[in-house]
């Protein structure tokens, strides 16, 4: 018997384990409840993937979301239709991740009261954007699908984050039913989450690796006779270019050029320059992951020569393109974009937005010998007028692709202190992009001057 | 009379500050009966004496004692020539005694005639390595004395106000329930049947002179967050579940009745091994598939788990009485019977109750013999058996997939996992409020997850009070581990509560993703009539290992002395009474430890 009722023991640890595991979890709740509670899809804090909770002002202060009850957008149809990506919708088709990313912020939640005393709704986020430069970017695209931003390379604030197609909250059409395809990927943020393959622009990118490489580069001459063949892979021109260093070569746009460039870099060169300006690899912004690719692992010559004009596997989000507009502005190094301006709740700031820098990804040297050629490209091929008194340098870039038209693209930056703005604008199936995508950037670029110079009243 | 009841409370709001009031009243209920449970005084019946040649009475205190030379023995001769392990002395319900060799080298001899098995009269002379023992019994006033010197149950910390408390307890949650827009007439109906049913189950045992309920009111406590649980995410079957209640309380008595007579426990062993088996070869041929696991029996409109049911079975079968252990009766009868047990619910796809029933065979084969290795060998076939589960069934691999990671599974396998810790943080300590909850949406929480469940509702700190619950009973039946009757009784105590804490592990540490969530029910919470019943039957073994004085209606107050009245003066031992025929020195150490020096 006693050795039995010695025996038992072993129940008690049995006991012990069950214990010691629940006080384990306690602390596990102690250290993560906040995560948990603000996890996207957290019952009690979101609808669907959409935080519900506080109120979300644009950087002029107009209200374009309260959710204190439901979710209320603004009273302005063509605003809610070019925030509604960024705020989410009410069913969850959109997950707009920014406010999610603040949950604990806009929460105020507290472990012992749970979310009984939480200020659900007195939180009020202001957002960098402005509902203005949103609506006319959603506007100057018209019908065609795309991305657009801007973004102040100075402090990193993103004035506009506009993706195409969208639709009003408020008044859903019927996109189930829609075979116009007018609505294809309307859920989808093409600003953070969509990877074009890039085409002419990614020459900026092949300049930029070369230039680091050696200095001389810019000076170095190839002839095109309208086509190359590298690496047994035929590359071709939409004229013959002859003999040209690269100013011209980047305001032609010219591929033989741009071919033979990347392939006498090397793939090494060019794959050490896509990893240093974040091309293969993530972005992180306020919530989004935007991701881009390009990837040379496997690529022989000819591959080498077509990722260098923006063909092969690159594939690039706009908004990391757009950073790489500020770092070229910004003489190499440049601000972090970010969406989340500040939040405060009862009162209190309990978030300010700081300006983070991308570290130097460029010399200054070749930073300046990039904004000049830009500045060349849009003075003797777009045409500077189109832009007013903005001093825009900027590469245009038409990426073709299988049945119909080209994507149009069109990215740069304002070289001006009281403008420091770096822009990209993606049409999808905009044919040529000095002709489709720089228009639509000169609108743009003139609502941000306008927002700009307009006083702010609400600070 | 309904729409009156609904428009009357349909006036009044949830009282916000009633949420703090809960746990206070909890922790109190738990308190009571931990103290009660947990800081008495284990104290060993004596039986008889075993008079030595040096004129000692050495007090027998179990029905099963083992006599022998070694530290271990619960009769311990400092004889020499005695074996460390020499003999076994049983006694049996109906008095009379036994003696059997263990196995010693010189052997038993009862009478002058060696003896593997003996009866025993006391008087016998018995003779262990030469050395002659007589078993003597108490007297009548000795008998008199011990019940009256023993603590009664329920002495330092009285039942009837604990009862009251958690009375208390359940009108308030009864009450915020309603106000949080649960159905009135059903809320009183549920709680006012729960309140009537525990207070006659304890007006009866009182009758019975029985005066320890600390067990039964912390199943009651449990069984009112259940209830609680279950008006929030299935008010329909609210009504149902008490009935559930009621008849688990009657199971509870049975196997009490059952398990009273230590010879009617043994006989009904065999009924419960073929009871066992046959429940679950019935459940393999007629079973319906609900939850991806064949655990269900459909018998006319009303459906349950046989498995739950077997776990009674199987504590009967595994218990087993020191004299069978002793004769080294090996345990593969047991251990096959364990197997076939597993074998039928691994085809059931049950794999949480086979890892309960898994845990309960190990800790009675651990109690049987005592033995590391068997156990690690145990440990070690299963593992193998589990790791070609996993390698070819890819239904079981699918479970595990998310193990360890839920967060990455947010929305597939991790989902349960998630929603619960979100639903828990958002209660905070002291939950959102009865019925408020949102967990009520995700399949099966009201018994997977019903720890995040009360959480959400009623905050972190109830679901800890819940699992605090099982924990005491736990640690009470280990610390009157030493002052068991029989084996038969200890080891099904163990068993018994170890079903129920291994449930508890599964069910809370699956939540919380510290193991792979396996559908296991929570002791007394969990929504489910099988799982309710079961449980309160394996309550009944914790009884019968409750030997404090009038604790339990499962044990026999001893043959021959009456209960003792209400309020003993216990205070005053045996002073005006004429002097015992034995030394007084016995009665000093009521621990039972040998008067002779």
């Amino acid at each position: 018997m006693k050795k039995v009722s010695r025996r038992a023991l072993f129940a008690l640890a049995l006991a012990a384990v069950l214990a010691v595991g629940t006080l384990a979890f306690c602390v596990k709740y102690a250290a993560n409840a906040e995560k948990w509670v603000t996890f996207s899809g957290s019952p009690h804090v979101y609808t669907g993937t959409n935080l519900t909770g506080g109120r979300i002002y644009d950087r002029s202060g107009v209200r374009i979301l309260n959710t204190t009850d439901g979710r209320v957008y603004s009273d302005d149809e063509a605003v809610r239709e070019a925030t509604v990506h960024l705020l989410g919708d009410r069913y969850g088709y959109i997950s707009a991740p920014l406010l999610g990313n603040f949950a604990e912020q806009m929460i105020g939640y507290d472990k012992i009261t749970g979310l009984n005393e939480a200020s659900k709704g007195t939180a009020s986020a202001r957002l960098t954007i402005s509902a203005e430069v949103q609506k006319a970017a959603l506007q100057a695209l018209g019908s065609y699908h795309g991305a657009v931003g801007v973004y102040n390379y100075k402090t990193g604030e993103i004035l506009c984050a506009v993706t195409s197609p969208s639709y009003d909250p408020d008044n859903i059409p019927d996109i189930a039913g829609d075979e116009t395809g007018a609505y294809d990927g309307v859920y989808l943020n093409r600003f953070f989450d969509a990877a074009y393959t890039p085409g002419s622009i990614f020459k900026l990118v092949t300049s930029a690796a070369a230039l680091e490489k050696s200095a001389s580069a810019q000076t170095g001459t190839h002839t095109c006779t309208g086509k190359t063949i590298i690496g047994g892979q035929e590359i071709i021109c939409m004229s013959s270019h002859g003999t040209l260093a690269m100013p011209e070569a980047l305001a032609h746009s010219c591929n033989v050029y741009y071919g033979e460039l990347a392939a006498s870099l090397g793939k090494d060169a060019l794959q050490a320059a896509c990893d240093k300006l974040g091309f293969n690899g993530t972005l992180a912004c306020d919530g989004y992951t935007a991701r881009s690719t390009v990837d040379l692992s496997d690529a022989d010559d000819g591959s080498v020569a077509w990722a260098g004009i923006g063909q092969y596997t690159d594939q690039i989000t706009a908004v990391q393109f757009l950073r790489f507009m500020g770092v070229i502005a910004n003489g190499g190094e440049a601000a972090e974009p970010y969406l989340m301006q500040k939040i405060s709740r009862a009162g209190q700031t309990v978030y300010e937005a700081e300006t983070k820098t991308t570290g130097r990804l460029l010399s200054e040297e070749t930073a300046k010998a990039l904004g000049d050629m830009m500045r060349g490209a849009v003075v003797n091929q777009y045409g500077a007028w189109q832009f007013g008194n903005l001093t825009v340098c900027a590469k245009s870039g038409t990426a073709e692709r299988e049945n119909g038209p080209a994507d149009a693209m069109f990215a740069g930056f304002v070289q001006d202190e009281a403008y420091p703005l770096a822009f990209v604008v993606f049409a999808e199936r905009g044919g040529s992009g000095s002709q489709t995508a720089a228009p639509i950037a000169a609108k743009v670029l003139a609502a941000c001057k306008t927002m700009l110079d307009t006083p702010n009243p609400n600070g | 009379m309904q729409d009156a009841l609904t428009t009357f409370f349909s006036q009044f709001e949830p009282v916000p500050w009633l949420c703090y009031l809960f746990p206070v009243l909890a922790l109190g209920i738990l308190i009571r009966c931990a103290v009660s449970l947990l800081t008495f005084r284990p104290e060993p019946e004596v039986w008889a004496w075993l008079t030595t040649p040096d004129g000692a009475h050495i007090p027998v205190t179990h029905w099963e004692s083992l006599v022998g030379r070694g530290a271990g023995c619960d009769v311990q001769l400092g004889y020499p020539t005695v074996s460390r392990t020499h003999a076994v002395l049983t006694r049996y319900d109906d008095g009379s005694w036994t003696i059997s060799d263990a196995h010693s080298k010189s052997g038993v001899f009862v009478n002058g005639k060696q003896t593997a098995l003996s009866a025993l009269r006391f008087g016998d002379v018995i003779t262990m390595g030469g050395v002659n023992f007589t078993l003597i019994p108490l007297t009548k006033e000795q008998e008199r004395i011990q019940a009256g010197t023993r603590t009664r149950a329920g002495h330092a910390v009285h039942q009837a106000p604990t009862l009251l408390l958690l009375t208390l307890f359940q009108l308030l949650t009864a009450v915020q329930l309603i106000l949080g827009g649960c159905g009135p007439a059903l809320e009183l109906t549920a709680f006012g049947g729960l309140i009537a049913l525990e207070w006659a189950l304890y007006l009866a045992l009182r009758a019975f002179r029985r005066t320890g309920f600390e067990a039964e009111t912390l199943a009651f406590f449990l069984c009112t967050m259940g209830l609680a649980v279950v008006s929030s995410s299935a008010p329909e079957s609210l009504v149902k579940e008490l009935l559930a209640i009621v008849a688990g309380v009657c199971v509870f008595l049975v196997v009490c009745w059952s398990l009273r007579d230590l010879e009617r426990a043994k006989a009904v062993r065999y009924l419960a091994a073929v009871a066992g088996i046959g429940l679950l070869a019935f459940n393999l041929l007629f079973g319906v598939e609900k939850f991806g696991a064949r655990n269900w029996l459909q018998l006319g409109g009303v459906s349950f788990q046989p498995s739950e049911f077997v776990k009674v079975c199987f504590i009967y079968v595994g218990a087993s009485t020191l004299s069978r252990l002793m004769a080294k009766r090996n345990i593969v009868l047991f251990i096959a019977y364990s197997a076939v047990i597993c074998a039928c619910l691994a085809l059931m796809k049950d794999f949480g109750t086979a890892v309960i029933f898994f845990v309960a065979f190990l800790v009675i084969a651990f109690l049987r013999s005592g033995n590391f290795a068997t156990i690690a060998l145990a440990i070690a076939a299963t593992g193998f058996a589990g790791v070609l589960v996993l390698r070819f069934l890819p239904y079981a691999r699918n479970r595990f997939e998310a193990w360890g990671h839920v967060w990455d599974y947010a929305l597939t396998t991790g989902y349960s996992q998630t929603r619960s810790m979100m639903c828990i943080a958002s209660g905070g300590l002291f939950g959102l409020g009865p019925g408020k909850g949102w967990l009520k949406y995700v399949a099966a929480s009201d018994t997977d997850l019903v720890f995040a469940f009360v959480s959400e509702e009623w905050g972190l700190f109830m679901a800890v009070l819940m699992v605090a619950c099982i924990v005491i009973l736990a640690c009470f039946v280990v610390r009157s581990a030493p002052a068991g009757r029989s084996c038969f009784y200890t080891i099904g105590a163990c068993a018994a509560v170890t079903v129920m804490v291994t449930q508890t592990i599964l069910n809370v540490f699956g939540m919380a993703d510290f193991l792979p969530l396996t559908g296991v029910t929570f002791p007394f919470v969990s929504n489910g009539g099988s799982s309710m019943v079961c449980v309160w039957g394996l309550l009944a073994f914790v009884k019968a290992a409750d030997t404090r004085q009038n604790a339990s209606v499962a044990i026999r107050v001893p043959h021959g002395v009456t209960p003792l009245p209400e309020e003993p003066d216990a205070e005053e031992p045996a002073a005006d009474e004429p002097a015992p025929e034995t030394p007084d020195a016995v009665w000093q150490r009521p621990n039972g430890k040998e008067a002779r020096g």
